[in-house]
């Protein structure tokens, strides 16, 4: 994850904090530029790189302090505090209830992991014992309904899906009622990728949830994903509820910086992260562990709220 | 009062300070259209060189004489050193009465298969024969995905209005099997029953799984092909640098020829999901210096261009 990797660029630029025998203005800016940089180069917005610079910028008052340990605190603090908003929305994520329907709609652009990242999801939940279920609803990508057919027979998990139907809302809408009447507990609905610049497929996702009445939305985004993300996933929870961020491929090089955008513009949480092509390369990703995990790193302990 | 117009209509020769803020700027600017940062700041500093010393001409502003020579380089970066020319290609092939092969790689999901669809689907407009070997032998749905564009495209262009004779055909061998052998196989067939084109399909793989990469390496050096395309989508941002660098890199490992195989040239897919935030197509090429040699910009057959370099640059810079 970005912040996990960026733990020792940002602990060698505050260190620079702590070198430094005077703490003014220009330390300050340098320190702050090399963290931009290195956030920029995980691709983190750049209008969310530009206002974390400001606040921190902002919450510093050089005439106003009076030590220069307190100076150091306060910077390192502010910084930390900044980072920290990239990745937790601030809202709790969505659980399911056992004993009833739940019924997740898995939305997001072309190729970015959507239908590989459902039977990885639904097999997550078989494992901890939920009654679960996979649903196509894709009709317009070649072999889509053989791909989720493959990985559900693979993982054991009951599906539905068509080779004739062709609209998506009719199978959602048949197959959700199917599988509640036959008392399933995890019931995922995957769709077609799409983007915002398409209306005919947005409206069609619209669709497709008002059909299901999802009480989970789930945005899956690619790691690899740069600037245009955040566009992207504004206008996704715009159209559909999204309520939770899946990252993908974070098995690779990428860091992730540009799906964070997501978090923002949905604020929504990261609950799960795909770490390879395998049916079992899924981690669960809670926020606040993760940003303490972050923050318990070597010089970093103990920085916030103190 | 003077001393600042002077600063603008510049008798003087610009300096590297006085270039320095407008640099800046520009550097965000193109890091915003998903320009990689590291090749947005190298951009910058080679405009800082181009121009440092030079004397601006009356009325010019610094800004509009970095913009100018920023453009210039943009429009370098992305016209092609080479010219691809498939077409040409094939018929000289179809001379020497063999097959022209295509292979196509690229990291997960980036739209390999669904272009390679639509090369098809152009070729055959060009009046060409075309078997797809399905080496995508791992994923899910990769084989039916295939069958189904291939049936949709011989409904297109149906043997009944071509002397009975199929003009694409699927080579495939299910699931589980060796790549590279699937595509030698496809190879031999498409001579025999005489397909003008060859195009394989290969699985996504992530830049530095080394097994994979090894084995994408295999395919292309037993199976030589005419040409090596990179796939990489619009979207991708600072990723596009690194996987460049390392499929050429694995390429050129991993092979026993003497002269290995590298990309001859990129596709530029999902050109319709970025608006103007077009800055992957620079890190690609500015990285390769391979040209683009064909954008995707959406889901259907005919959505398939080449690419405008001056309208790139333009939406760059707007
Ligand atoms: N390495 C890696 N590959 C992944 C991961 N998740 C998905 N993939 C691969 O990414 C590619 C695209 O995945 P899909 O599940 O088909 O994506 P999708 O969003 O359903 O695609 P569309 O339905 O066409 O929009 C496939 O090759 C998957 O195997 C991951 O976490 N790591
Ligand atoms: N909007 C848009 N979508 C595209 C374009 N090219 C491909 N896609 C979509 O991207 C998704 C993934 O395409 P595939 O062709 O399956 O990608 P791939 O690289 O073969 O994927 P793997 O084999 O799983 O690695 C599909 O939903 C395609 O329809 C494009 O130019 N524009
Ligand atoms: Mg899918
Ligand atoms: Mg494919």
């Amino acid at each position: 994850m970005v912040l996990a990797d960026l733990g020792r660029k940002i602990n060698n630029a505050l260190r620079s904090l702590s070198n430094a025998t005077i703490i003014n203005e220009e330390v300050l800016q340098s320190m702050l530029s090399e963290i931009c940089r290195a956030l920029l180069e995980a691709d983190v917005n750049i209008r969310l790189v530009k206002k974390l610079r400001e606040n921190v910028r902002s919450a510093i008052d050089f005439d106003e302090m009076a030590s220069g340990l307190n100076k150091r605190k306060m910077i390192q603090s502010s910084v930390f505090r900044e980072l920290v908003k990239l990745v937790d929305p601030g809202v709790k994520a969505w659980q399911p209830t056992k004993g009833k329907p739940n019924v997740i709609m898995f939305v997001g652009l072309q190729g970015s992991g959507k239908t590989t990242t459902c039977t990885k999801l639904a097999y997550y939940y078989q494992r901890k014992n939920w009654k679960t279920c996979l649903i196509c609803a894709d009709t317009f990508r070649a072999g889509a309904f053989d791909q989720l057919k493959q990985n559900a027979t693979k993982a054991r998990i009951p599906f539905y899906g068509s080779y004739t139907e062709a609209d998506p809302v009719v199978i959602a809408a048949e197959g959700v009622d199917k599988f509640k009447d036959e008392n399933f507990e995890i019931i995922i609905v995957d769709t077609s990728g799409r983007h915002k610049q398409e209306d005919s497929l947005f409206e069609e996702m619209l669709q497709v949830y008002n059909a299901v009445n999802p009480d989970n939305v789930i945005f899956v985004m690619d790691a690899s994903i740069g600037q245009a993300c955040e566009a992207q996933a504004k206008a996704f929870k715009e159209k559909v509820d999204v309520a939770s961020v899946i990252v993908t491929k974070l098995d690779g090089h990428a860091k992730g910086g540009g799906a964070l955008s997501a978090v923002a513009a949905t604020q929504s949480p990261i609950i799960f992260i795909g770490t390879g092509e395998h049916i079992d390369d899924f981690e669960m990703f809670k926020t606040q562990p993760f940003v303490k995990k972050l923050l318990n790193m070597g010089d970093i302990e103990g920085l916030i709220d103190k | 009062l003077f001393g600042m117009f002077r600063s603008l209509v510049g008798s003087k020769a610009l300096t590297k300070e006085a270039l320095q803020p407008v640099l800046d700027t520009m550097s965000d600017h193109l890091i915003g259209k998903n320009v990689a940062a590291d090749i947005a700041s190298k951009m910058c500093e080679s405009v800082a060189t181009k121009l440092e010393g030079k004397v601006l001409g009356t009325f010019s502003t610094i800004a509009y004489a970095v913009k100018q020579s920023l453009n210039e380089s943009l429009v370098q970066i992305l016209t092609p050193k080479r010219r691809v020319d498939i077409l040409r290609d094939v018929l000289e092939a179809q001379r020497s009465a063999r097959p022209y092969v295509v292979t196509f790689c690229g990291v997960n999901g980036v739209g390999k298969s669904t272009n390679l669809a639509k090369i098809c689907f152009w070729l055959m407009e060009n009046g060409f024969r075309v078997m797809i070997a399905a080496c995508d032998t791992f994923r899910a749905g990769a084989v039916e995905q295939l069958r189904t564009h291939v049936a949709r495209l011989n409904a297109l262009h149906p043997p009944s209005k071509n002397n009975g004779i199929s003009q694409v055909h699927l080579y495939e061998k299910g699931y589980g099997k060796d790549a590279a052998g699937i595509a030698m196989q496809a190879i031999y067939a498409a001579r025999d029953q005489r397909y003008d084109v060859v195009l394989v399909d290969t699985a996504g793989r992530m830049q530095d799984n080394e097994p994979l990469m090894r084995a994408l390496a295999k395919l292309i050096s037993v199976n030589s092909p005419d040409l090596v395309l990179f796939v990489g989508e619009a979207l991708v941002g600072n990723e596009a640098v690194d996987q460049l660098v390392k499929f050429n890199q694995a390429l050129a490992d991993h092979s026993n020829s003497q002269e290995p195989r590298i990309i001859d040239g990129i596709v530029l897919t999902k050109f319709d999901t970025i608006d103007d935030k077009v800055g992957a197509a620079i890190s690609m090429t500015y990285i390769t210096g391979q040209p683009i040699v064909f954008v995707g910009i959406g889901q259907s057959y005919p959505d398939l261009r080449s690419l405008n370099p001056k309208a790139v640059v333009q939406a760059l810079l707007k």
